[in-house]
């Protein structure tokens, strides 16, 4: 059934690390979320943010953040876990589209039936997008079950966009270790790179807060327009949405053009 | 007719490695082709020019009359191809590989790719990772015949399979000429594909050195012969045998070589008593010996002359 089409096999192909994802970020978030009232009852955390004083601001929380739901789960997942797991995912799948079948060898009979090279990357680019949206889902029904649970108020469609904002940082990273891994051929090379490239953005993010050097090139950060608007609480921000979706179709443009026009790997 | 392959000045550098310089090859529509060259010669390259997965420095290549760039697309609808290092997909059987790709080209008559499986005997429901490299070759080869397409291109088919699986895939490549369509084998050996072959060309250091008929090819191939006598033999009644070379004779044991008709030298052999004769399968690498190092080859270039000198230097 799913051996139909490019889209269809790496759908397949997907299913399970999809599978491992979904689960861990949905069951992560969702405990969270049903234990909350319990972690409120026995430890004050807003005076544990207190203490940390400057620190608390790298984790993107501030004083009172910590009294609902929401302002936990922004500190506990959404600035970093979440996105750490998502860029994972989608940075290394996105990586194996060309230079994992040019290292397995593969490439040479799938591209020799009627398949252009732009369709091959963008089948599996849908399938990835797909993958990614299909975890957000799970995410948000186990978190909005886990809040039930717990009756701890968490407005579904605030979460939705928070969650919209996710996917897109996922994708973006996920395009850009595409395009590091049709320039090398090294798919290794282009998920350490995007990795690492998450770890400044974040940190530039982060620190902005506290350090005026990083809030002048806090613009450079794919983090700021992630959560900068704290979608959260106040919904989807467009024009954060419209410059993550941007990024991840220029690089994704990119790559078809780099990859249309040059050798594939023996 | 239109001619299956036919390239011009196609040339191929990796950076400043040499791929393939300006090979003019045509391959006729309805023939079996040989393409023989030693390892490293640029037959590979030389196919992943024609199947648009590598692209020319200079020079072009047309594939059933399209451009192999530019109508890659409708080329593909129409070849298929089997790599030298094939690598299929190890997580699906070899039945479901088979549906992707018949689903990625399109119609597939179910009931010929059956008959395929059956005829290489091939084990459809294994996982491929779990074949052996005859096993995988065999899966390769029926989704390269069952989309029974104009032109197969086959990289080193051969390898792995064994002789019986290699018989049946000799039928199915004459079966394919017989219906019109045109088999392209690249190959390192000679006697590989020499019984199969119409035409033969042969590439070697990335130049087409020669595009002969088979029959042409074997009047020139060197034949290496050992003969043990039942007596010495004196060296000087075999001096003289057309075509002989590298004679030397060790008391009643005879070694040389021999291009072309091997008839003189059996008469004069037959004047002794002959205990054992023995004729050792000519390598490419001699049959370029025999095409360029004597100089009664075709007459190309001082490359091919140089090539000879080379061989016959590894040899000694």
């Amino acid at each position: 059934m799913l051996l139909r089409s490019v889209f269809g096999k790496t759908v397949r192909d997907l299913r399970w690390p999809t599978f491992w994802v979904a689960l861990g970020m949905g069951g992560m978030t969702g405990y969270f979320a049903i234990l909350f009232p319990t972690y409120k009852s026995i430890i004050d955390l807003n005076a544990i943010l207190e203490k940390m004083g400057p620190a608390a601001k790298l984790m993107g929380a501030s004083v009172g953040d910590a009294s609902s739901l929401v302002g936990f789960l922004h500190i506990e997942l959404f600035s970093m876990i979440l996105p750490a797991l998502i860029i994972a995912f989608a940075a290394g799948m996105a990586s194996g589209f060309t230079a994992g079948e040019e290292s397995r060898g593969t490439i040479d009979v799938l591209l020799s039936y009627p398949i252009s090279r732009r369709r091959l990357v963008l089948e599996k680019a849908v399938a990835v997008t797909l993958a990614c949206a299909v975890s957000a889902v799970v995410v948000w029904v186990m978190a909005l079950g886990g809040a039930a649970a717990s009756a701890s108020p968490l407005p579904a469609d605030k979460l939705a966009a928070a969650l919209v904002m996710l996917v897109l940082l996922g994708l973006d990273f996920g395009a850009g270790a595409l395009a590091i891994s049709i320039f090398t051929g090294n798919r290794a090379a282009s998920i350490g790179v995007a990795i690492a490239l998450m770890v400044v953005m974040y940190l530039v993010d982060a620190l902005a807060a506290i350090i005026d050097v990083f809030n002048n090139i806090r613009p450079l950060s794919l983090f700021r327009y992630y959560m900068g608007s704290d979608p959260l609480r106040n919904g989807l921000n467009l024009a954060d949405v419209a410059v993550l979706s941007v990024v991840a179709l220029f690089l994704l443009v990119v790559s078809l053009v780099a990859f249309e026009r040059r050798d594939l790997a023996a | 007719m239109t001619p299956a392959i036919e390239t011009s000045h196609l040339t191929k550098y990796y950076g400043k490695s040499r791929g393939i310089v300006d090979v003019d090859l045509t391959v006729e529509a309805g023939q079996i082709f040989g393409f023989l060259g030693p390892n490293g010669a640029g037959k590979s390259t030389t196919i992943r020019l024609l199947l648009d997965l590598i692209r020319p420095t200079s020079g072009s290549a047309k594939v059933l009359g399209m451009d192999a760039r530019r109508d890659r697309l409708a080329i593909d609808r129409r070849v298929s191809y089997v790599p030298g290092e094939l690598a299929l997909y190890g997580e699906l059987t070899g039945r479901q590989l088979l549906t992707y790709f018949g689903n990625l080209q399109g119609a597939v008559d179910g009931g010929y790719r059956e008959k395929l499986i059956e005829r290489l005997e091939l084990d459809p429901t294994k996982k491929i990772k779990s074949l052996s490299r005859g096993n995988k070759q065999k899966v390769g080869l029926v989704a390269a015949f069952m989309i029974r397409p104009e032109l197969l291109i086959l990289d080193e088919p051969t390898a792995g399979l064994d002789p019986f699986i290699q018989l049946e895939f000799e039928h199915l490549c004459e079966e394919a000429r017989e219906e019109g369509r045109t088999v392209f084998i690249s190959s390192h050996q000679l006697p590989e594909v020499e019984h199969l072959c119409d035409r033969v060309g042969i590439i070697r250091e990335g130049r087409l050195l020669a595009v002969e008929s088979i029959s042409a090819l074997k009047d020139r191939a060197l034949r290496k012969l050992e003969i043990d006598f039942g007596e010495p033999v004196p060296a000087e009644a075999f001096a003289d045998v057309p075509g002989i070379r590298d004679l030397s004779i060790d008391d009643s044991t005879l070694r040389c070589t021999v291009m072309g008709s091997l008839d003189t030298l059996v008469k004069t052999a037959a004047r002794y008593e002959v205990c054992n004769l023995r004729s050792v399968d000519t390598s490419l690498e001699e049959i370029f010996l025999a095409y360029y190092g004597a100089g009664e080859g075709s007459g190309e270039g001082a490359a091919s002359s140089d090539a000879g000198k080379e061989t016959s230097d590894a040899a000694a």
